[in-house]
């Protein structure tokens, strides 16, 4: 390919070639001569023209590459295929030159315009010798939570002075994947007042199996002799029994809002970015209190995870959060005519929004309270995202969120449990908030 | 919520205002409020495009950057930018005398366009010092330009010289082909300037990693050493198509070839522009004939 300096000096050369004819300049037809040199010699060495002269169709020309970049491999190997946000990814790429010339080549692996090279360089110059490989090491830094891919590797090869080159696509792809990162949480305040069979950690004030005493009482037949409390028979003189408090699995709904405008604000503080590893750390806390958990996330269609519990669950969550994408804009209604017949009665309901954009969504949230379902909602603010980037004015923002406090007023006095959840604010500060602590 | 705010009366806001029980989409707000509508600077990664100087230039390796201070080979390249821009300073003066300027045209006066001459030489030689000592690419470009301004002349198909000096027509020859190899080097080395420049920046600023810089650096140092000498000997080749061309023709009939060193045509520039053509045909035909891909192959199965 012409570089746009070879492609000047051809102008050049072709102008002042021209010129020099007219003005029967003979320096103007030299130096025009001595450029026409210059380019055929760099070409000429550089192997053009063989798209030019080979008569291929395009259809069949499966690149740019020409013959000196045929024999350059590329292979890439990655620390991990999965991490959490703030990661590091160790990427080692792997050039061979199975030529047995020698080659001076640009290689850049392609990067995910949001990740940061931590250390190395993805883009190297390097002279590679005949049957020769190298392997290139660089860091990146993983900031957002998604899908990603690394690749293609692009090699180019040019003359020393820059006016042609050859370049070409290596294919050579890796996908990772980008969790959220979690927030520890020691108290969540949400419990379930339904108790379910299986026995878990939730403890829901009711006698029946569990792990921590409960009351005493007299003895029936059929009762399991260890569960007599023999220190209650001694001063009874009735063969009591402890009775224990019965640990129950809750069923959690998250539901994510990932609608096009939870991402107003900048790339990594937006609604969505907070919401998903809101979700994250809130499904990990319930799967690790054997909670049951299952999370919706709605944007352009309505994507759920059913409810299970235990480490396999929270991959499936931690997966499906990673792919979430601000689109669409589905009103909060339409999941909530979806998803009530599926669930409890009185399941903890955690709703992460911005609740922007969504007229319907009080009555959404009323649908839910009243068939008492306890629903906490935490709600990212994307005015102050906006506002600490300067995106809106003072007055604009006032007004605005005066606006934000009577909704949130409006769906606290319909018993929701929500917090404005500012941009500086920890999450379990938010759910305490929310809980009203 | 706590928001430190100047007051906390904001009813006035509300004047003549519905409040919604739904917040207002940011979308239509942004658009509305008037100051800070815009993308906001961390929503857009950073990805910086070389300017357009900088690619007519050759094409920065990296984007756009302020440099570091001058390596050894970038001072070494400098030191040799201004070695050639003093002498293709001092071959454009002799080569291009004002009379046939467009400065001469249009003034009538031989000493106002030998001083309009000079001043285009002197400031593309100190636009060049400038460029190549800065690094600007721009400085640079506009020493070119002033360059080929300045050997814009009318009816000069005879070529004089400034210096009322005689010198024979071979090495008249000799001395333009050499002017125009001295400026194609002094473009290419002082693009070299630049383009070396950020290469090494951006090694430092580890954008770029660099294996077995030698090895690049010393194939660069011998193309600049190959490439004028090539150009000189095919210019050269072209040039004297006037003599190649009469001793061609005397193998078959020696009249014809002392008509042809005798006709004015083929030793003026259409002569060059004839063997030009000559020359320029023969390569097309072996790119035509995807001569360099061939070589290519040729080469790779040499190695082996």
């Amino acid at each position: 390919m012409w570089s746009r300096k070879s492609a000047m000096l051809g102008s050049l050369a072709v102008a002042m070639y021209l010129l020099g004819l007219t003005l029967r300049n003979t320096q103007l037809v030299t130096i025009a001569v001595v450029i026409f040199v210059f380019l055929t010699w760099a070409a000429l060495l550089g192997n053009h023209a063989d798209v030019a002269s080979s008569g291929r169709r395009a259809e069949e020309w499966n690149g740019e590459e020409g013959v000196a970049l045929g024999n350059v491999v590329a292979m890439r190997k990655l620390s991990s295929a999965r991490m959490f946000e703030d990661g590091e990814l160790n990427v080692t790429l792997r050039m061979q030159n199975t030529s047995s010339l020698p080659k001076i080549l640009e290689v850049r692996d392609r990067v995910p315009e949001v990740m940061r090279i931590k250390e190395g360089a993805n883009y190297i110059l390097m002279e590679l010798g005949p049957r020769r490989e190298t392997f290139i090491e660089y860091t990146v830094e993983c900031p957002l939570r998604g899908f990603y891919s690394l690749g293609p590797v692009t090699v180019r090869i040019q003359d020393a002075f820059g006016l042609f080159h050859k370049e070409k696509e290596l294919h050579v792809y890796n996908d990772f994947l980008v969790f959220p990162k979690m927030e520890d949480l020691k108290e969540t305040f949400v419990k379930s007042r339904v108790p379910k069979i299986f026995t878990g950690a939730v403890n829901i004030r009711q006698p029946g199996p569990g792990s921590e005493f409960y009351s005493l009482r007299e003895y029936f037949e059929g009762d399991s002799f260890r569960a007599i409390n023999w220190s209650a028979y001694a001063r009874s003189g009735k063969l009591m029994v402890n009775e224990r408090e019965r640990d129950a699995v809750s069923d959690v709904i998250i539901i994510v809002d990932s609608r096009a405008v939870a991402e107003t604000g900048p790339v990594s503080r937006n609604a969505l970015v907070y919401s998903t590893r809101a979700a994250a750390s809130l499904a990990k806390y319930f799967l690790g209190r054997r909670d049951s958990v299952g999370v919706i996330v709605y944007g352009d269609e309505v994507v759920s995870v059913d409810r299970d519990t235990g480490k396999k669950q929270l991959y499936v969550i931690l997966t499906k959060l990673a792919g979430a994408v601000a689109r669409g804009n589905i009103p909060l209604q339409v999941v909530v005519n979806r998803i009530l017949p599926h669930i409890n009665k009185g399941s903890p309901i955690i709703f992460l929004s911005n609740l922007e954009d969504d007229p319907a969504i009080v009555n959404a949230l009323r649908d839910f309270r009243a068939r008492d379902f306890d629903v906490t909602v935490l709600s990212p603010s994307s005015l102050e995202f906006e506002f600490d980037a300067k995106r809106i004015d003072r007055t604009g923002y006032e007004v605005m969120k005066t606006e934000r406090d009577v909704l949130i007023g409006e769906l606290r006095g319909l018993g929701v449990n929500i917090m404005d959840w500012e941009p500086d604010m920890l999450l379990s500060t938010a759910l305490a908030g929310a809980r009203g602590f | 919520m706590t928001i430190n705010r100047p007051s906390a009366d904001t009813s006035h806001l509300y004047d003549g205002k519905t409040v919604r029980s739904s917040a207002p989409s940011r979308k239509k707000a942004a658009g509305q409020v008037g100051t800070g509508s815009g993308i906001p600077e961390d929503a857009i990664p950073t990805v910086e495009i070389p300017g357009f100087i900088e690619s007519l230039l050759g094409g920065p390796l990296v984007p756009k950057m302020k440099f570091l201070p001058p390596d050894k080979m970038v001072q070494n390249l400098q030191i040799g930018v201004y070695g050639v821009l003093v002498g293709l300073a001092f071959l454009t003066y002799i080569i291009s005398p004002p009379q046939g300027t467009m400065w001469y045209i249009l003034t009538g006066s031989l000493g106002l366009a030998n001083i309009m001459q000079l001043t285009i030489i002197a400031s593309a030689t100190v636009l060049g010092f400038m460029g190549t000592f800065k690094r600007d690419a721009r400085l640079s470009l506009g020493s070119n330009l002033l360059f080929i301004l300045a050997i814009l002349r009318f009816a000069s198909s005879k070529t004089s010289l400034a210096l009322d000096v005689d010198i024979g027509p071979t090495m008249l020859s000799v001395l333009v082909v050499v002017y125009a190899v001295l400026l194609i080097m002094y473009f290419e080395l002082s693009n070299g300037v630049i383009r070396y420049s950020m290469l090494d920046t951006s090694i430092r600023t580890n954008e770029v990693y660099v294996m077995n810089p030698k090895k690049i650096v010393g194939k660069y140092h011998r193309s600049l050493v190959i490439n004028p000498i090539l150009a000189t000997l095919l210019a050269w080749f072209v040039l004297s198509a006037n003599t190649i061309l009469p001793a061609i023709v005397g193998i078959f009939s020696s009249d014809t070839a002392q008509r042809m060193r005798e006709s004015v045509e083929l030793t003026s520039v259409y002569g060059v522009a004839l063997g030009t053509l000559f020359v320029f045909i023969t390569v097309g035909i072996l790119f035509g004939l995807n001569l360099p891909t061939h070589l290519q192959r040729f080469r790779e199965r040499q190695a082996e």
